[in-house]
């Protein structure tokens, strides 16, 4: 008792004699940058920036933000824009290990409040983007979402037009995103399973999330619109572990396809792996990014927790093209810099910092006043004649804010690799499945 | 303070027995019924899935209720000693060597044993160091403070396993094998009949050991009257560091059945494994071990016929429902005795 | 005397006999203090609206953030410090175990989204919706209580957990009604119209906010500090004290027990409603049980039963959970701390990540501090009697307490 008090004041008191020591330095060095940025110009001096990042990044979130975050910091080691140094400052938007979109709207509010921030990369969670992009449209500040899909961040969507998520300027854009939304992730899965899995009847379930519903719904509609029967729909907890009731359900409904809607989080893999227990695994089964995470050697991924029985006949699909030039180059520097593979958001994060970066050489020259650098790069980016050349490919964003690439991959369980393999890529704006 | 909980054993259960089994007997046949009316034809699968979860309900629940009827706290953190319990035994497992169906049954029954022992031993022990850092320095503090503390520990429990094992789902091995027994009309999973059986044993030894041993007997004393129990000659101190390793031994047990019939863990796993164990033990009339092993089975039913009729995303709504209807009706749960008053 | 039902009837009116007398003799000085107490409850929120924001000028404090960082961070804290002392209504007066306070607060929310949102097309102010939100908040918890409040402990502890969880499915899963997991967006900003020169309150500006959120919190402080000293308050706390003996003292329990929840849940409304309009969605993840927990937690840290203590702790737990452990990598790296050996490891303090330990300081910090004192930070003086019990200090209470329970800053 006496030992853990006495503890307790010392921390206390250490704690505030290092604050007094270290307190000036984070806004001396925003004054600095300021005085550095209003008197460089030509002289050569180096201006110091610096790009937000918004995700969650800890508590059981912390598999969704961290690899993301670190795609952002290994594009800010590899890619140097002349006349900058550019620095993260990084928010968690978890509170008791959860995604909370309050959290999150406060951060954006003390990355605008940060005057060399130019660009923030995030959020991860679509709750957490619909707070947060009224107050980044309030302030100017550009965001970049790595990962959420929700088609109603952007567009018209269940009747609700995205301008009241801007009410300060409902025509000044200052969010994109270069994840392709849930509408074409569902509409990719339903043409697996009629066209490639030649299915005629699917049992289609969500994980109660944005996310895996929106897919899911998706999927439904057009599965139904090429010609199947959805025999059920049913929606499913995240929180389940005990999937066997909806198993059995499933096996006296005997479909020829299943589509699960969600990520693996919220136990995917455990419903495959106990389809698989129950003498299911002929039935092909199939999800959207959210369950393709890596082999079956990954640790935590969909393919490693189906097992190998559940493995067989599964396919998944992912909103990017297949054929980037340089993905293992980026394997290999990420796992250099970080020592671990790189996570499903990667190189999104990475393609995230690219745009900013891109951006900022565009606009960037000659200027040295951080406001209108910041307007600057928000405009140049929400400026749909620009486009990007990135990590996931070359695009650019739509006037909604939305990525112009709209191509899905499409993979299947291979056996031997013991990997997701490439099938086909479909290209949905040239080719839309109706 | 008034005597406050139903004593733990079999003076409770002699009133009602005949009742119990003969109400028993009757809710299982209207679960079967309705369960064969909307499963398609798949109404026994679901019967057995219903008391396989149910019987891991119960286990945990059985903590819950042994240590609210000893100390009248809600040990929130006794979800987390069910999960960190599913990890120990994950640990045990895959550091023997194991990582798929051992079909030895020689080989599988020792490995068995070791597994319980050892994960129902470890978690027994962390549920007492638990009970002695967090619990006992604040017996005699206001109510509140000893549960702040179990959600303190909570975190605690959680954090430790996320940063020192893994921030996601961790496969487990199943070292059972997935084959199907046919006895008579009945067709079962050997991963089913073993949980259920399994949880059946663990149940009956502790009826027997609270209701016919000495030990059992001090515990429950001191659930009646804590005072008068120290007086007779009991060692409060160890009785309850006692009833803190039985209930999270049991907890334990739960947790190696978690990895053997799901072969999944993750450390976010002990929250609504805990929040359903606990609506059991008070459904059930918390304090009471019968009450408490019948509340995890009703909540189990519950669960599958929501699922069987597609009402999956309402059974945490009509788990609350039926619990509140069950207190309106019966204020002290199904078994449950007149509680004392508290603030 | 000793105990709990020594002191217990001291604070009632309602109680004949020597107490009575005593009370009867200082009730002019109380009615006296009662008339300054509302205007000390202003004055000292005014302070405090001053005090906060130019203290985060100073360091240690303006190292982490700049002046609207904090002030934007206060602003949040006051949501909390609201939810905080309706819950102490609930569990710290009228002692009824309440683990499911989140759902009030996602009703007033969605009531606000549903009062003030494109979604349903109606455009109420935020003024107006500020009581709506309370009196729907209010007339949930009388839902709720009616068939529950005779439950007595834990089983009520239990149902009110479920509640919780109900509500939160309901407008997951109601999603024709609700939007489902998508929420509800767009919600009106609060406006003063021209007054002032504020407009809508916007987003950027966290100053309006503030002010806000100060005003709801004060006069909540006003009201719910004259509720403690009257019948009502008294009769709380005879509940608590022992309810077989409150009712016997001729206090209805039912009615009493509802009223507490009422307004606990009115409180909590109002919080909702804010909460809702600052920022501008509502959506079902927002409220889970950690919400309940936390409050719960910021309760019992704080001291159940004092009003201010209460405040205070909801105010340091919420500044430590989103500022403290937020800025823990920023704050370690400074120190420039040598690595050093731990066994067979080394330790560089520097490149640990200490966003990812939060969950497990804010644990130990729970557990901690209920060790050192389960009574709370700032207890109210008759908790602190009855842990630390001397014969001749409890007899000094009664004579204190009426006035003491009310101001403890």
């Amino acid at each position: 008792m006496k030992y853990a008090r006495m503890g307790a004041a010392l921390a206390a008191i250490a704690m505030v004699a290092t604050a007094c020591s270290s307190s000036s330095s984070p806004s001396s060095a925003a004054s600095a940058a300021a005085s550095a940025a209003a008197s460089g110009g030509g002289g050569g001096a180096v201006v110091n920036v610096k790009i937000g990042i918004e995700l969650p990044m800890s508590g059981g979130e912390a598999p969704n933000g961290v690899p993301t975050a670190n795609g952002v910091a290994l594009a800010l080691d590899q890619i140097k824009v002349p006349g900058f140094n550019v620095t993260i400052n990084q928010q968690d938007d978890a509170v008791n290990g959860v995604h909370n979109p309050q959290q999150g709207a406060k951060n954006i509010q003390t990355l605008a409040n940060d005057p060399t921030v130019l660009f923030v990369v995030g959020p991860f969670n679509s709750n957490v983007a619909q707070a947060e992009i009224p107050v980044g449209n309030a302030a100017g500040l550009m965001q970049c979402s790595p990962a959420n899909t929700y088609p109603g961040l952007t567009k018209t969507w269940g009747g609700v037009d995205p301008k009241t998520l801007r009410p300060t300027n409902p025509d000044k854009i200052a969010y994109v995103r270069v994840a392709t939304t849930d509408d074409l992730q569902g509409a990719a899965g339903a043409d697996i399973a009629y066209n490639i899995a030649k299915a005629k009847t699917a049992y289609v379930a969500d994980d109660t999330q944005t996310y895996g519903k929106g897919l899911a719904d998706v999927f439904a509609t057009d599965f139904a619109k090429l010609g199947g029967t959805v025999v059920k729909r049913d929606s499913i907890p995240g929180s389940t572990t005990d999937f066997t009731s909806y198993v059995t359900t499933l096996k006296s409904l005997n479909p020829g396809y299943v589509y699960y809607g969600g990520v693996t989080t919220s136990g995917i893999g455990l419903f495959r792996l106990q389809m698989a227990q129950q003498g299911l695994q002929t039935i092909p089964f199939g999800g959207g990014d959210g369950i393709s995470d890596g082999s079956a050697a990954t640790k935590s991924s969909f393919l490693q927790i189906a097992g190998t029985a559940g493995d067989q006949n599964t396919y998944s699909t992912v909103a990017a093209t297949h054929d980037i030039p340089n993905a293992s180059a980026f394997a290999d520097a990420y796992k250099a810099k970080f020592s671990t593979a790189p996570g499903a958001y990667s190189a999104a994060g990475y393609a995230c910092a690219q745009v900013f970066l891109q951006a900022l050489q565009a606009v960037g020259s000659g200027v040295t006043d951080l406001k209108t650098l910041r307007e600057d790069v928000r405009a140049y980016v929400a400026d749909p004649s620009h486009s990007y050349d990135t990590q996931l490919g070359k695009f650019s964003f739509d006037a909604n804010g939305d990525t112009t690439q709209h191509i899905i991959s499409y993979y299947g369980f291979d056996a031997t690799t013991q990997d997701w393999k490439f099938l086909q890529q479909r290209d949905f704006t040239a080719k839309p499945l109706f | 303070m008034t005597p406050a909980t139903a004593p733990l054993g079999r003076a409770r259960l002699s009133a009602g027995r005949w009742n119990l089994a003969l109400g028993t007997i009757a809710a299982l046949v209207a679960a079967y019924v309705i369960m064969d009316l909307g499963a398609g034809g798949e109404g026994q699968a679901q019967f057995i899935n219903a008391l396989t979860i149910g019987a891991i309900y119960a286990l945990i629940a059985l903590g819950y209720t042994m240590v609210y009827g000893i100390i009248e706290l809600i040990n929130f953190a006794h979800g987390d000693v069910f999960m960190v319990g599913s990890f120990v035994s994950w640990w045990l497992l895959t550091t023997i060597g194991f990582s798929g169906a051992i079909t030895d049954p020689l080989l599988l029954g020792v490995i068995l044993a070791v597994g319980f022992v050892f994960s129902m031993g470890v978690m027994g022990v962390v549920g007492m160091i638990i009970e002695r850092f967090a619990y006992r320095p604040l017996r005699n503090a206001p109510r509140l403070a000893p549960l702040i503390t179990a959600i303190g520990v909570s975190f605690i429990l959680q954090n430790v396993i996320q940063v020192g094992v893994s921030n996601s789902i961790v496969t487990t091995p199943q070292i059972i094998p997935n084959t199907t027994l046919n006895i008579g009309p009945v067709s079962i999973r050997a991963i089913n009949l073993f949980i259920i059986v399994l949880a059946v044993v663990l149940m009956a030894a502790l009826q027997l050991f609270i209701g016919r041993t000495r030990l059992g007997r001090a515990m429950r004393s001191t659930a009646i009257d804590r005072d008068a129990a120290q007086l007779m000659g009991v060692d409060i101190n160890t009785t309850i560091a006692l009833t803190f390793f039985i209930g999270s031994g049991l907890a334990g047990a739960a947790g190696v059945v978690q990895g053997l019939y799901f072969g999944v863990t993750v450390f976010t796993l002990g929250f609504y494994a805990g929040l359903f164990a606990f609506t059991a033990a008070v459904l059930g009339g918390i304090g009471n071990t019968t009450g408490a092993a019948l509340g995890g089975f009703v909540i189990g039913f519950i669960q599958v016929i929501a699922a069987v009729y597609g009402y999956g995303v309402w059974s945490e709504v009509v788990v609350f429902t039926a619990l509140v209807l069950v207190l309106v009706f019966r204020p002290t749960g199904i078994l449950g005795q007149q509680l004392g008053e508290r603030a | 005397m000793t105990g709990r039902r020594g002191t217990g009837p001291a604070t009632g009116g309602t109680a004949p006999g020597v107490r009575g007398r005593l009370s009867r003799a200082l009730s002019p000085a109380t009615a006296f203090s009662g008339r300054h107490q509302s205007l000390t409850t202003v004055v000292t929120f005014a302070v405090i609206g001053i005090i906060l924001p130019v203290i985060v000028l100073f360091p240690p404090f303006s190292g982490f953030g700049t002046q609207n960082d904090w002030v934007g961070g206060f602003a949040d804290a006051g949501i909390f410090v609201l939810l905080a002392i309706g819950l102490n209504v609930v569990v710290g007066w009228a002692g009824l175990l309440d683990l499911g306070y989140a759902a009030f607060f996602a009703i007033g929310s969605y009531t606000y989204a549903y009062g003030a949102s494109p979604f349903t097309g109606v455009h109420i102010p935020f003024w107006a919706m500020l009581p709506v939100g309370a009196f729907v908040a209010a007339a949930f918890g009388i839902l709720l209580g009616a068939p529950t409040l005779r439950l007595r402990g834990d089983y009520l502890a239990i149902v009110t957990l479920g509640f919780g969880e109900i509500v939160p499915a309901v407008f997951l899963n109601a999603s024709t009604l609700t939007n489902g997991t998508n929420g509800i967006v767009g919600l009106d900003q609060p406006s003063l119209g021209r007054l002032f020169g504020v407009g809508d309150f916007g987003f950027t500006n966290p100053w309006p906010y503030f002010a806000t959120i100060l005003a709801i919190i004060a006069v909540a402080f006003m009201l719910l500090s004259r509720l403690e000293n009257s019948r009502l308050g008294r009769a709380w706390v005879a509940i608590r004290e022992d309810e077989l003996a409150a009712a016997s003292m001729g206090i209805n329990t039912v009615t009493t027990k509802l009223l507490a929840f009422a307004i606990g849940a009115s409180t909590a409304g109002l919080a909702g409603v804010y909460s809702a309009a600052k920022l501008s969605i509502v959506s079902p993840d927002q409220f889970n049980f950690t919400v309940s927990f936390t409050v719960l937690a910021m309760v019992v840290l704080g001291g159940m039963g004092n009003i201010w203590g209460v405040a205070a702790g909801a105010f340091l737990v919420f500044e430590l959970q989103s500022q403290g452990l937020k800025q823990l990598n920023t704050f370690i790296g400074s120190l420039g701390l040598p690595s050093f050996q731990l066994g067979p490891i080394t330790v560089d303090l520097a490149t640990i990540n200490f966003l990812n330990y939060q969950y497990l300081l804010y644990g130990l910090a729970l557990v901690l501090m209920m060790l050192l004192r389960p009574e709370g930070l700032f207890p109210s003086r008759r908790r602190r009697r009855e842990l630390h019990e001397s014969p001749d200090e409890a007899e000094r209470g009664n004579v204190e307490l009426s006035e003491a329970e009310a101001v403890e800053p």
